[in-house]
């Protein structure tokens, strides 16, 4: 609770103080939605340790408050190198406001509608109303809750009953670093009707250094038998903390597949919230992170198995560096009509230095007495008796290091083997490897 | 010159003596063999040759090819031309074979001043090399050694050999976990490498690997230092008599 003498729910007043000129105000839903969320990151405050799902990462650098929203800034002429050029519907944010000079949404088939939320909320908040806000948990979720009291620009993406996209949609978000580091409270919104199916890649990256703050907040809903591969690249800024909820309802035999590639940011965490709600739907989480320096990267899941014969499955495996910080915090719950679930999960890191740490903490809640469920952790430093084969062909050391994470890493990958993003993520680690594991490293 | 000379090496292995003061001289075009009983110091001597971590040199030179051989790192030895077959080669999930054999063949290829082989060229590369060790563009896609057969291991422990060309190439008990066909297999891989610019250490337990790798010398080793040299026919008393009589005469 907050008790006044130190500021625990820093960024509130600026929420509520510029509610009545966020989109869609005058709105009597939106307005209320915004006024909820205030009240639900105000009973909390800012997340502690003490809070079950961020016991490994702390938020102290957020305290001082100190980041104004970001202004609306320049939109560049084009967009940077580092985001991938796939074919795909393309929805651009530039500072967490859609850029639609940069975007390319041009003879969308119908049934499909791929907009700014913040002009749906301002000219059809209709549209948004059955879902938005009605997904996320906001008392699990305080920053999700902050994020709700700005309730901002994003990504609004409705699929009809039995659509498959054509292609991928694109979703960038661009930091360009404005005067001084501000705060982007990006807010997502995927509704898939009863059998759509559809790709979602999410590409995060600073066009500048200098920091800042994102605090991104993603509502998935999937209807019966729906489809989503999403796919998540976090290469921001490391200077920037960037903070991403995501919360999914799945329903009856609709499948989420999602894969998180973190690399970026100074504290970059990924949470995601899972339901599956109906029977014989499957979930799939896997990601793969990379830290160096003094790099916070934390993945935390939570997923809820409230209905029988659903399948879900975990794989994140990390590499750490220097001193950087890897996180797992991943829950698998299965309740008790939840009978015949089949629950996987494993969280392995590769540490590549005396100084970089990984805290994981698997966990595995079953009230049902008819599963299959596993979980797993393990933590280590290159083979060594693998290093000396590769030495003893003439590899150089560098070389044969950047080999085996590479292997390390190739079975998270697998998972996104054939898709459109796999050589992009693949070249991301090359970098990432050519950057980090140098010839001079000790062995 | 002698391609390596060894002169009184010793060695240990967590603070404990294993190699303690050997002596052993190789011309180019020479087969040598070691024999000895388990805990002699043979594998030792393979790591120490190798450098590999945890293996200490206490004491003596390796001159190879007169440059000092263990003033280098496992990977520049490996590039001047020392080759190592494991004895239990290592699996390496994720790395395909033929990844592993272009980066190390093209590591050597550019100490020695050659260019580097594209993946088409590689591939024919490693075809003209597999000759009869019998080896799959299957085994080839695959991640190194994983899953393989102990056969498979040490015919692909061959095929590294062919591909990388080594002047100098340590065997440590190859035959090991071979049956006689495999065995044969491997044998005629070695063999074929046999030239007068390359020497051989071949390390093995029993006498039978010698009726098909045939060396010109043969080295006892015992506790640490050789014993006892000789001819081919030394390898055929020590199957008949054991090593007890050796491991005496050291003592």
């Amino acid at each position: 609770m907050p008790d006044g003498s130190t500021n625990l729910t820093p960024f509130l007043d600026a929420a509520r103080d510029g509610a009545a000129a966020f989109a869609g105000a005058g709105t009597g839903w939106v307005d209320a939605l915004r006024r909820t969320g205030a009240d639900a990151y105000g009973a909390h405050g800012l997340p502690r340790r003490q809070d079950e799902y961020w016991r490994y990462t702390t938020l102290n650098a957020l305290a001082e408050g100190g980041f104004p929203l970001a202004a609306a800034g320049s939109v560049p002429a084009a967009l940077p190198d580092a985001v991938p050029a796939i074919a795909a519907w393309r929805f651009i944010l530039v500072d967490g406001r859609f850029a639609p000079s940069l975007s390319g949404l041009d003879g969308l088939p119908s049934g499909v509608e791929i907009a700014s939320l913040a002009e749906t909320l301002a000219h059809e908040p209709h549209k948004a109303e059955p879902t938005l806000g009605r997904v996320a948990d906001l008392a699990a979720m305080p920053m999700v809750a902050l994020n709700t009291a700005f309730l901002g620009d994003g990504l609004f993406l409705r699929l009809g009953p039995g659509i498959a996209l054509d292609r991928p949609v694109h979703l960038v978000s661009l930091t360009t670093g404005g005067a001084a580091p501000a705060m982007i409270q990006p807010r997502h919104l995927v509704v898939l009707g009863d059998g759509a199916t559809a790709t979602l890649v999410e590409t995060h990256v600073a066009t500048a250094g200098g920091g800042g703050f994102t605090n991104a907040a993603t509502e998935i809903e999937l209807g019966a038998g729906a489809r989503l591969h999403h796919f998540s690249e976090q290469g921001e800024d490391t200077a920037r903390v960037f903070l991403s909820g995501t919360s999914v309802a799945l329903g009856a035999a609709s499948t989420y597949d999602s894969f998180v590639l973190q690399r970026g940011a100074r504290i970059g965490r990924s949470e995601i919230r899972a339901v599956l709600g109906g029977p014989d739907a499957e979930c799939r989480l896997d990601g793969i992170y990379l830290g160096a320096g003094e790099q916070v990267i934390d993945n935390t899941t939570y997923v809820e198995h409230a209905a029988p014969e659903c399948r879900s499955r975990q794989v994140y495996k990390g590499v750490l560096d220097g001193f950087a910080r890897g996180v797992f915090q991943g829950k698998v719950l299965v309740v008790q009509d939840a009978q015949k679930t089949d629950g996987h999960q494993l969280s392995r890191a590769l540490l590549l230095s005396r100084d970089a740490e990984i805290d994981a903490r698997p966990e595995l809640e079953i009230y049902a007495d008819d599963v299959k469920c596993s979980h797993g952790a393990t933590a280590g430093e290159l083979d060594e008796t693998a290093m000396f084969y590769l030495l003893s062909r003439g590899i150089p050391a560098a070389v044969a290091r950047r080999m085996l994470i590479e292997a390390f890493l190739s079975e998270a990958l697998e998972e996104v083997a054939g898709e459109t993003v796999a050589e992009h993520y693949a070249g991301r680690i090359r970098d990432w490897l050519a950057a980090n594991v140098a010839d001079g490293d000790a062995q | 010159m002698a391609l390596l000379e060894i002169r009184d090496l010793h060695a240990t292995v967590d603070e404990k003596p294993i190699i303690n003061g050997l002596d052993l001289t190789i011309g180019a075009g020479e087969v040598h063999a070691i024999m000895g009983p388990n805990g002699s110091g043979k594998s030792t001597l393979s790591y120490v040759l190798t450098g590999r971590e945890g293996y200490e040199v206490t004491g003596g030179e390796v001159l190879f090819d007169g440059k000092d051989l263990l003033d280098m790192a496992p990977d520049e030895r490996a590039r001047e031309g020392v080759f190592l077959a494991f004895q239990y080669p290592v699996e390496i999930p994720g790395v395909t074979n033929m990844n592993f054999l272009r980066t190390a063949v093209n590591a050597v290829r550019g100490h020695r001043g050659e260019t580097p082989l594209d993946p088409m060229d590689f591939v024919k590369y490693i075809r003209e090399r597999t000759g009869d060790l019998n080896i799959s563009d299957d085994m080839l896609k695959r991640s190194v050694n994983t899953g393989f057969s102990g056969g498979e291991k040490k015919r692909m422990e061959i095929l590294q050999m062919a591909a990388l060309e080594p002047r100098f190439a340590i065997l440590d008990e190859t035959d090991s976990g071979l049956d006689i066909d495999a065995l044969k297999l491997v044998a005629d891989g070695v063999n074929a490498m046999r030239s007068p610019e390359r020497g051989m250490l071949v390390i093995t337990h029993y006498q039978r690997l010698l009726d098909y790798i045939v060396p010109d010398h043969v080295h006892v080793l015992a506790n640490g230092r050789i014993v006892k040299s000789g001819g081919k026919e030394l390898a055929l008393e020590l199957e008949e008599k054991g090593y007890a009589e050796f491991l005496e005469q050291a003592a």
